[in-house]
Order: C-alpha cells, then sequence, then structure tokens
C-alpha cells in the first residue's frame, strides 16, 4: 500500500455498455472530505459509485480506494467501504436493532449487539431500535441505513442520492451526520441532485455530464470561476439571443432567463433595454449572487427541452446496472 | 458458512414475522392430503393416505422452491442485493444463505403437513424412515431451489417468474407418481412420470416405506443438485458482476 495516496483515486477509469459511454476517462482524487458527485440523471453519478464499491467492473483506467484497486482487490476495499444506495433498502418486518445486528453479522463484528447500539444512538435511533422498520419515518430508514453502513468503522462511505425522497427536517438531519462523520476523519463520496445541499455539505465537487467531469472545485471556487453575478428576468416573448456587452446568456428555465454579468447593476439596465427593444415584455428582473444551480446549469447542456426521454435506452442502463 | 446462517436467518425471520405466508402456503397441500387423500375411492392400495402422504410431502417442498425462486430477484429489485455484494462477505454466501432458507422452510412446511398426515391416520412414525424422508426432501429442496434461483436470476422480472412458476408447478406434480403407481399410469404418462424429477424424490420415499434403501435415486438426486447448484453459482456471478 502507498502511503501517500489519497483514498480514493481514479485514472483515466472508463464504463462502456456497449457504444454508450456511461463513464468517461474521470480522473479524481479524493481524500477525508466529502466529496459530491453533480450531474443530471444519466450523467454517470451511479456508474462512477458502482465502479469505486466493486459492483461494476471498469472497461478501462484504475480505481484505488484506500490503497486497495477495485480491480485487482475488490475484497480488500469492500473490507473498507461502506455503500448506501438510492434504494431504500431496508427490512421492515425487522426491528431497527435486528436490521442493524443482521450487518454487524454479516461483517463479522465480535461484539455485533453492543456494536449495533452505538450505531444506533450515533444516528439517534436508541430510543425506537425495537420497533419494526416499517413504523419509521423516511428519515429514520435512512438513518437506519447509515447505522447498518457505520457498524464496522468503514473509512470510506459511498452515499447515492442519501437525501432524495425526503422532507426537509429529513434532509437536514442526514446532512448533519454526514459532515460529524467526515469530522471525525471519514472520506464520504455522495452523490446528490440537491446543489444547495452540495454547497452546504461538500469539500468539493465535481460535476459530471455524459460521464465526463466538467468542473471539480470547492463550490466557492466554482461560483467565483464560473458565474459572475446573475441577472434573472422573468417576460413573456421569445429570446432572440440579444447580447450587451460583458453580459453572457447562461440558460432559460421556465420563463426565467438567466444572464451572467460582471457587474449586474452596470449591465442591467442595457440588458432590459435590448430585450424590450428585441420585442420581449419584462416582468421581473432580479441581480443575485450565483449559487450551484447557476454554476450547474452553465456547465450542463440542457436536457428535457431538447431531447425526448429515450425509454429503450433508459431500460437498457437500468438493466446492465442494476 | 456463518455468514450462509446470518443470511438464512434474516429471511427465516422475515417469513415467520409474515403470518399470513407462513399459513396460506400450507393450505394447498393440506387440502391436496385431507380431501384426496381421505376422498378419493382408491381400489390399488389398502391405505390411500400412506400412498399419497409421501406425494404430497414432496409437493410441498415443491411449492415452497417454486416460491422461493423469487426471493433474490426482490433482493435484487429492492435493492438490497447490491448492498450485501459491496460487503466483504463472499458473495456466494447469499445465494447459499437463500438456497438454505427455501429448503429448510420447505422443511418446516413438510413437517407440519406429516404431522397432518399422522392425524389423519397415516402410518409413517418410524424414525428411521422419517430421518432419511428429512434427508430426501434435502437435497431434492436444494435442487429445485437452485433451479428455480437460477430461472429467476436469468429472467427479467417477477412478472415472468410468476408466469414461468405457474406454468410448471401443476404439470410437474401431475406428471409425477405422486397420485398413482405407474402401473396405473397410461403409457404416455409413464414416460413423462418417469422423467420427471418430483418423481425420483417420491419414489425414494416410498421405497423406504417398503424398508428399501433407494441408494441410487438418492445418489441421483444429489448429484443433480450439486449440478445445478453449481450451474446457480454460475449464473449468480454472471447477474453480480
Amino acid at each position: 500500500m502507498i502511503t501517500n495516496m489519497a483514498i480514493i483515486e481514479t485514472s483515466g477509469l472508463t464504463k462502456k455498455f456497449n457504444d454508450l459511454v456511461a463513464v468517461d476517462e474521470m480522473t479524481l482524487s479524493i481524500d477525508r472530505e466529502i466529496f459530491g458527485l453533480l450531474g443530471p440523471n444519466g450523467s454517470g453519478k451511479t456508474t462512477t459509485v458502482k465502479m469505486l464499491t466493486t459492483l461494476l467492473t471498469p472497461t478501462s483506467g484504475e480505481a484505488t480506494v484506500c490503497g486497495h484497486s477495485v480491480t485487482a482487490q475488490p475484497s480488500k476495499v469492500r473490507d473498507r467501504i461502506s455503500y448506501v444506495p438510492q434504494d431504500m433498502a431496508v427490512d421492515m418486518k425487522l426491528t431497527g436493532r435486528e436490521n442493524v445486528i443482521f450487518f454487524a453479522n454479516l461483517y463479522g463484528i465480535p461484539r455485533p449487539r453492543e456494536t449495533a447500539d452505538e450505531a444506533l444512538t450515533q444516528m439517534d435511533l436508541a430510543s425506537r431500535a425495537d420497533d419494526m422498520v416499517k413504523t419509521y419515518s423516511g428519515g429514520m430508514r435512512r438513518r437506519l441505513e447509515l447505522a447498518q453502513a457505520l457498524v464496522h468503522d468503514p473509512e470510506v462511505l459511498f452515499l447515492d442520492e442519501p437525501t432524495i425522497g425526503l422532507d426537509v427536517a429529513g434532509r437536514r438531519k442526514i446532512w448533519e451526520h454526514i459532515i460529524s462523520l467526515k469530522n471525525g476523519g471519514m472520506t464520504v463520496f455522495v452523490t446528490t441532485h440537491y446543489m444547495d445541499e452540495a454547497d452546504h455539505a461538500c469539500g468539493r465537487v465535481g460535476i459530471i455530464d455524459k460521464g465526463k467531469i466538467v468542473a471539480l472545485d470547492t463550490p466557492a471556487a466554482l461560483k467565483s470561476l464560473h458565474c459572475h453575478e446573475i441577472i434573472a428576468i422573468r417576460g413573456e416573448g421569445e429570446y432572440k439571443g440579444t447580447v450587451v456587452p460583458d453580459v453572457t446568456f447562461i440558460g432559460k428555465t421556465g420563463d426565467e432567463l438567466r444572464f451572467q454579468a460582471i457587474s449586474g447593476e452596470d449591465s442591467g439596465i442595457p440588458l432590459l433595454r435590448a430585450l424590450n427593444e428585441s420585442g420581449m415584455k419584462i416582468h421581473s428582473f432580479v441581480i443575485r449572487q450565483p449559487t450551484l444551480d447557476d454554476v450547474f446549469l452553465s456547465l450542463i447542456e440542457e436536457q428535457e427541452e431538447t431531447m425526448a426521454f429515450d425509454h429503450h435506452r433508459f431500460r437498457t442502463m437500468l438493466r446492465r446496472r442494476a | 458458512m456463518k455468514r450462509t446462517f446470518t443470511y438464512m436467518e434474516r429471511d427465516l425471520r422475515r417469513w415467520i414475522r409474515g403470518r399470513i405466508n407462513v399459513i396460506t402456503s400450507l393450505v394447498m397441500p393440506a387440502a391436496w392430503l385431507i380431501f384426496v387423500g381421505l376422498a378419493l375411492p382408491i381400489r390399488f392400495t389398502d391405505n390411500y393416505l400412506d400412498f399419497i402422504t409421501p406425494g404430497i410431502l414432496v409437493l410441498t417442498m415443491l411449492g415452497a422452491s417454486l416460491q422461493g425462486g423469487a426471493l433474490l430477484m426482490f433482493d435484487k429489485i429492492l435493492g438490497f442485493l447490491q448492498k450485501f455484494l459491496a460487503m466483504p462477505a463472499p458473495r456466494e454466501t447469499i445465494l447459499f444463505g437463500k438456497i438454505l432458507f427455501i429448503t429448510c422452510r420447505g422443511l418446516i412446511q413438510t413437517t407440519i403437513i406429516l404431522v397432518i398426515a399422522l392425524i389423519l391416520g397415516a402410518h409413517l412414525l418410524n424414525p428411521v424412515f422419517l430421518l432419511q424422508t428429512y434427508l430426501i426432501l434435502f437435497i431434492f429442496g436444494v435442487l429445485l431451489s437452485s433451479i428455480m434461483t437460477t430461472v429467476a436470476l436469468s429472467l427479467e422480472d417477477h412478472d415472468s417468474y410468476a408466469a414461468f412458476n405457474s406454468m410448471i408447478a401443476m404439470p410437474l406434480f401431475f406428471t409425477s407418481s405422486a397420485l398413482m403407481p405407474y402401473d396405473q399410469m397410461p403409457g404416455w404418462l409413464e414416460v413423462l412420470a418417469r422423467l420427471n424429477p418430483v418423481s425420483y424424490a417420491i419414489d425414494a420415499i416410498r421405497s423406504m416405506q417398503e424398508g428399501i434403501f433407494p441408494a441410487t435415486t438418492i445418489v441421483g438426486l444429489l448429484i443433480g443438485a450439486v449440478v445445478v447448484l453449481s450451474a446457480c453459482i454460475i449464473t449468480f456471478r454472471r447477474a453480480t458482476v
């Protein structure tokens, strides 16, 4: 084992499903941080996680986790990681404690019951440990999955969309736990759709589009590098590509047009005037600081509006990934 | 091996807590035993209940195995399998745990059916006979649950599995030697019955009723179980990499 290696390293990591390149030459280095992989649906997030957790074999390239190759030493990798997939998979007919003891036994922990109780306490589930999981809320079930994942004290935790489908309070609580795990020295690799959560919790984020990493840095650096001030305009009429100096069009969501400008204050009025002259009727106009959403939308090619949902391709991908 | 039992224990707890499933799976074989075993006017034997009981025991194991094949498929569909595969325990223990659970669940169900048969008046209380019967049912359970798990792993969804299941369940039973001896069958049925693996298990239990130890049949079933289990391991490895 090479000691100066980062906890997770990938080099030219690629996964192809026939002619579909799901992950394309990914090179990453992640070490004792919360790393967020952000990307639209089908961009290769889950495929990346599955390769790093030894569930899928890469087509080419290499990845190491804790110094062990995911292809040459998969069982050593599995010894040091935990993986919580997107689907919430906990046994409803077992109690919370039974669910965690089951995992402790699978990991071969010497004192399964005591270790399970510690993990349940850590996840604030001790008071409900003897209740059937079917009575748990979504947030509690996700925390139970975290307790299962923590029972063997992994060095790396892979979380695929950990807060999907949870209410705001549940999401906040999950992130509090993830942050405290990172503060305890754990490396957390997380995929998410929620930019505000990634902005708040992740040390660094990678934005992935069509299998390629298109941006990789801290949320603050990405915001300052990729976006200046944002001018958001709502109005009627078709946007005809009007441009004014120092202003760049970065995207459209619904009836909102978004532009970035070095100074929103200086460029706002000329932009409004130009849009009016092009025939648009403006209803509202806001200048704000960029969010990770803006960075994401400026980097990701617009998909939903231009591409129809390819159900056959979607099913093929799911089948191959499962 | 310990992990195999851990996986089995999980399924056992879940099954026992789903009380309805425990009872419903016993209704069909119990109904056969009562309504056919006691009511059918049969001339080729004095005690039809004694004749049909081995068939019903094997039918119970058959039902348990057919029902159990989908368990691994559900673990896959519901996301459990991904978690298990990312754990350091040898991956094959997931499969062995499942097959062991399906077989043991079948043995529990056959025990209940056996008790009902005894209450109804069957003469099956010889301990050596019972031990050998369990041995045959265990090997048969491993054979059939391996077949059904392989089928489930090869099919894409539960609907296809359910369709396959209902397609083979009754034909397998009716073309076996469960309900009548070979010399009472029409010629075409006898050919099918002699090819049917369900008949092997039933015939082996009947031989033991007559005091003959069916070594050849048991070895045949054992070889079949090993071959199918090997095929199942290969299918499982292909489906999970």
